[in-house]
């Protein structure tokens, strides 16, 4: 991988925000970070201590969006404009649950038109966040090579710049860049295990894993938890990787048109049918339902890794105290 | 890329054929390319205005892109269907999912049908060339579908009736005793296809396991809610497989398998449904 110093991020970020609409994850005025439009280049670019609240997974996969029109006996495909845009600053975990979506949404035109036009930067994480397991799901906290266009890693005293595609190497053009010293790497490594350090051992985590493998985990534990569960869609809203979405007909002038939107698992009615047979009835297994998508087995083989990024943004919206590492704690109790 | 635009349909004609159920034409343009429809496949119908659902088809598409269905209203989406004239310009997508299994040269199959479930099994039963048993199962008279059809294969294959109700009001047979006493008297078929109300393809199965068939025989079709037909929208899951890209139609052994690994108990939260 080809590594510059780099003085300032901003100065990185105004390059790009020249030719393509730029986000970062920017305050929200209420404690949090959100994914904005950067309007001012003299905006500083401010590292994130925590994630921000949603994911970048709106900015592909629409949380709500048109996918045709039905007019004079007519259906007309509606394509999404695609315009030029880059995200600046997206965590390993995050970039992890992208390179996820772009294989699961690999043939939805819909999705890939927004992704071809995107320009990925990654940004390592120097400490870990609060509710953060990465370097236990195999996404982070360094940013994985293949996931990116191009990387930042902020280090004590400077900025590095890591090019990881060809895209990356080309948007770089014009930009004056002195290589990174020759230990970047090691730097970069030991960074990177300290955040590991600071996340700890993640004992639950396997624990649940292997007991929700295992085929040990009883109904009643699942109902118990269920009744924890107010399906809400918070923890599938913010999840990186949740893909589930539901079709909505809205009238328009002359005719209807046909959306999509975001939907949830842990809502009641997700399988119900018309007939009103309801394979997930119960609020237990719905949530079983949930957890077994992002850590079964059968799962991983198909998708070719955990669903789980171990961003942890569950563990902080759920309202009833069962995102990932209480339900994990449960389900792996002896 | 897949396309999630329907292609216009036409609705060409329909009869009544069971209580609330319909035999409905169709005909689409067809495409240049386009794979043919497996018996046990099935399409999206779009309805304008109201949204679209998954149907199967009776017989396929033919080479003017005209096919049948059976249909009975249920839900807001059929309801709307059965309001419209021939003539009505409907939306299709299709065919998806995985159908039946083809017979082998000179394989016997038996085929259990409940309800509406006798729909899926038309297109086998329509292009056997082998042996072939059927067993259809439904609440009450009114109630059986495809009138036409069974009037038809009456006459080339061994067909068992039974109903919950008779015309007296008592049972006429019963689809578990029928299925007992084919094998018993027959013996094993090759094959076991079965379609219905997800506690009678169980009870099938456990009763065909039971006189000695394996699991790999026998072979079931899962009805989940669909909405994208692709495997993308998520609702239609079985375990860790998607019935609209995976199935509908599972092999009895795999269905266990996806059950077991997802921690879920086959027909946990089954109501008992009549056919």
């Amino acid at each position: 991988m080809q590594a510059y110093e780099l003085d300032s991020p901003e100065r990185l970020r105004n390059h790009l925000a020249r030719e393509r609409l730029l986000y970062q994850p920017q305050a929200d005025g209420q404690g949090a970070l959100r994914w904005q439009r950067l309007d001012d280049p003299a905006q500083p670019f401010v590292v994130p201590a925590e994630p921000p609240v949603f994911s970048a997974k709106a900015f592909f996969f629409a949380e709500r969006e048109a996918l045709f029109r039905y007019e004079n006996g007519r259906f007309i495909a509606l394509v999404p404009e695609a315009r030029p845009q880059v995200l600046f600053g997206l965590a390993a975990c995050d970039l992890t649950a992208v390179a996820y979506q772009d294989r699961f949404f690999a043939v939805d035109p819909h999705y890939q038109a927004r992704r071809a036009a995107t320009l990925l930067v990654g940004l390592d994480c120097a400490h870990s966040c609060r509710h953060g397991f990465c370097a236990m799901m195999d996404s982070g906290p360094e940013v994985r090579a293949q996931t990116a266009d191009l990387i930042l890693c902020p280090l004590a005293q400077r900025w590095l710049l890591l090019v990881a595609s060809e895209r990356g190497a080309e948007v770089l053009a014009g930009l004056a860049l002195q290589p990174a010293p020759a230990d970047w790497a090691q730097q970069r490594d030991a960074q990177a295990l300290q955040v590991a350090v600071e996340q700890g051992e993640q004992e639950e985590i396997a624990l649940g894993c292997a007991a929700l493998n295992g085929e040990t985990v009883d109904s009643q534990a699942w109902e118990a938890l269920g009744l924890r569960c107010l399906g809400c869609s918070g923890c599938t809203s913010v999840c990186p990787t949740c893909s589930c979405f539901a079709p909505l007909q809205q009238p328009s002038a002359g005719g209807v048109v046909q959306e999509r939107v975001w939907d949830s698992c842990l809502y009641q009615g997700f399988q119900q049918e018309a007939s009103g047979h309801n394979p997930g009835a119960t609020p237990g297994q719905r949530v079983q339902r949930f957890w077994y998508h992002k850590f079964g087995e059968d799962f991983r083989q198909r998708f070719g890794r955990d669903g789980c990024v171990g961003c942890g943004r569950c563990d902080a919206v759920c309202p009833g105290g069962i995102g990932v590492h209480q339900v994990m704690k449960r389900i792996g109790e002896p | 890329m897949i396309d999630l635009t329907p292609r216009p349909l036409r609705l060409l004609e329909f009869y009544e054929d069971g209580e609330a159920a319909r035999h409905f034409s169709f005909a689409v343009e067809p495409l240049a390319g386009e794979p043919a429809a497996q018996p046990g496949q099935f399409f999206m119908l779009a309805v304008p205005g109201v949204g679209e659902a998954a149907f199967t088809y009776v017989s396929p598409p033919d080479a003017e892109g005209r096919f049948s269905a059976l249909i009975r209203r249920t839900g807001t989406l059929t309801a709307a269907l059965f309001a419209l004239a021939p003539g009505a310009v409907l939306g299709y997508r299709g065919p998806f999912g995985r159908g039946w299994p083809a017979a082998g040269p000179g394989e016997r199959l038996l085929l259990v049908a409940g309800g509406c479930g006798l729909a899926p099994l038309a297109g086998v039963i329509d292009s056997a060339a082998g042996e072939l048993q059927l067993i259809y199962a439904a609440r009450n008279r009114a109630y059986q579908v495809l009138a036409r059809e069974r009037a038809r294969w009456h006459e080339r294959h061994a067909l068992v009736e039974t109903l919950d109700q008779g015309d007296d009001g008592r049972p006429q047979g019963h689809p578990l005793e029928a299925l007992a006493r084919v094998l018993d008297e027959d013996g094993l078929p090759a094959k076991v296809l079965c379609c219905g109300p997800e506690p009678l393809m169980l009870a099938v199965a456990r009763g065909c396991i039971d006189h000695g068939l394996p699991a790999s025989r026998i072979w079931l079709s899962l009805e989940r809610r669909m909405h994208c037909g692709v495997g993308l929208c998520g609702h239609c899951y079985i375990g860790s497989s998607y019935a609209c890209v995976d199935g509908p139609s599972y092999r009895y052994d795999e269905y266990l398998r996806l059950l077991a690994a997802s921690g879920q108990a086959a027909a946990t939260a089954l109501p008992p449904q009549p056919c």
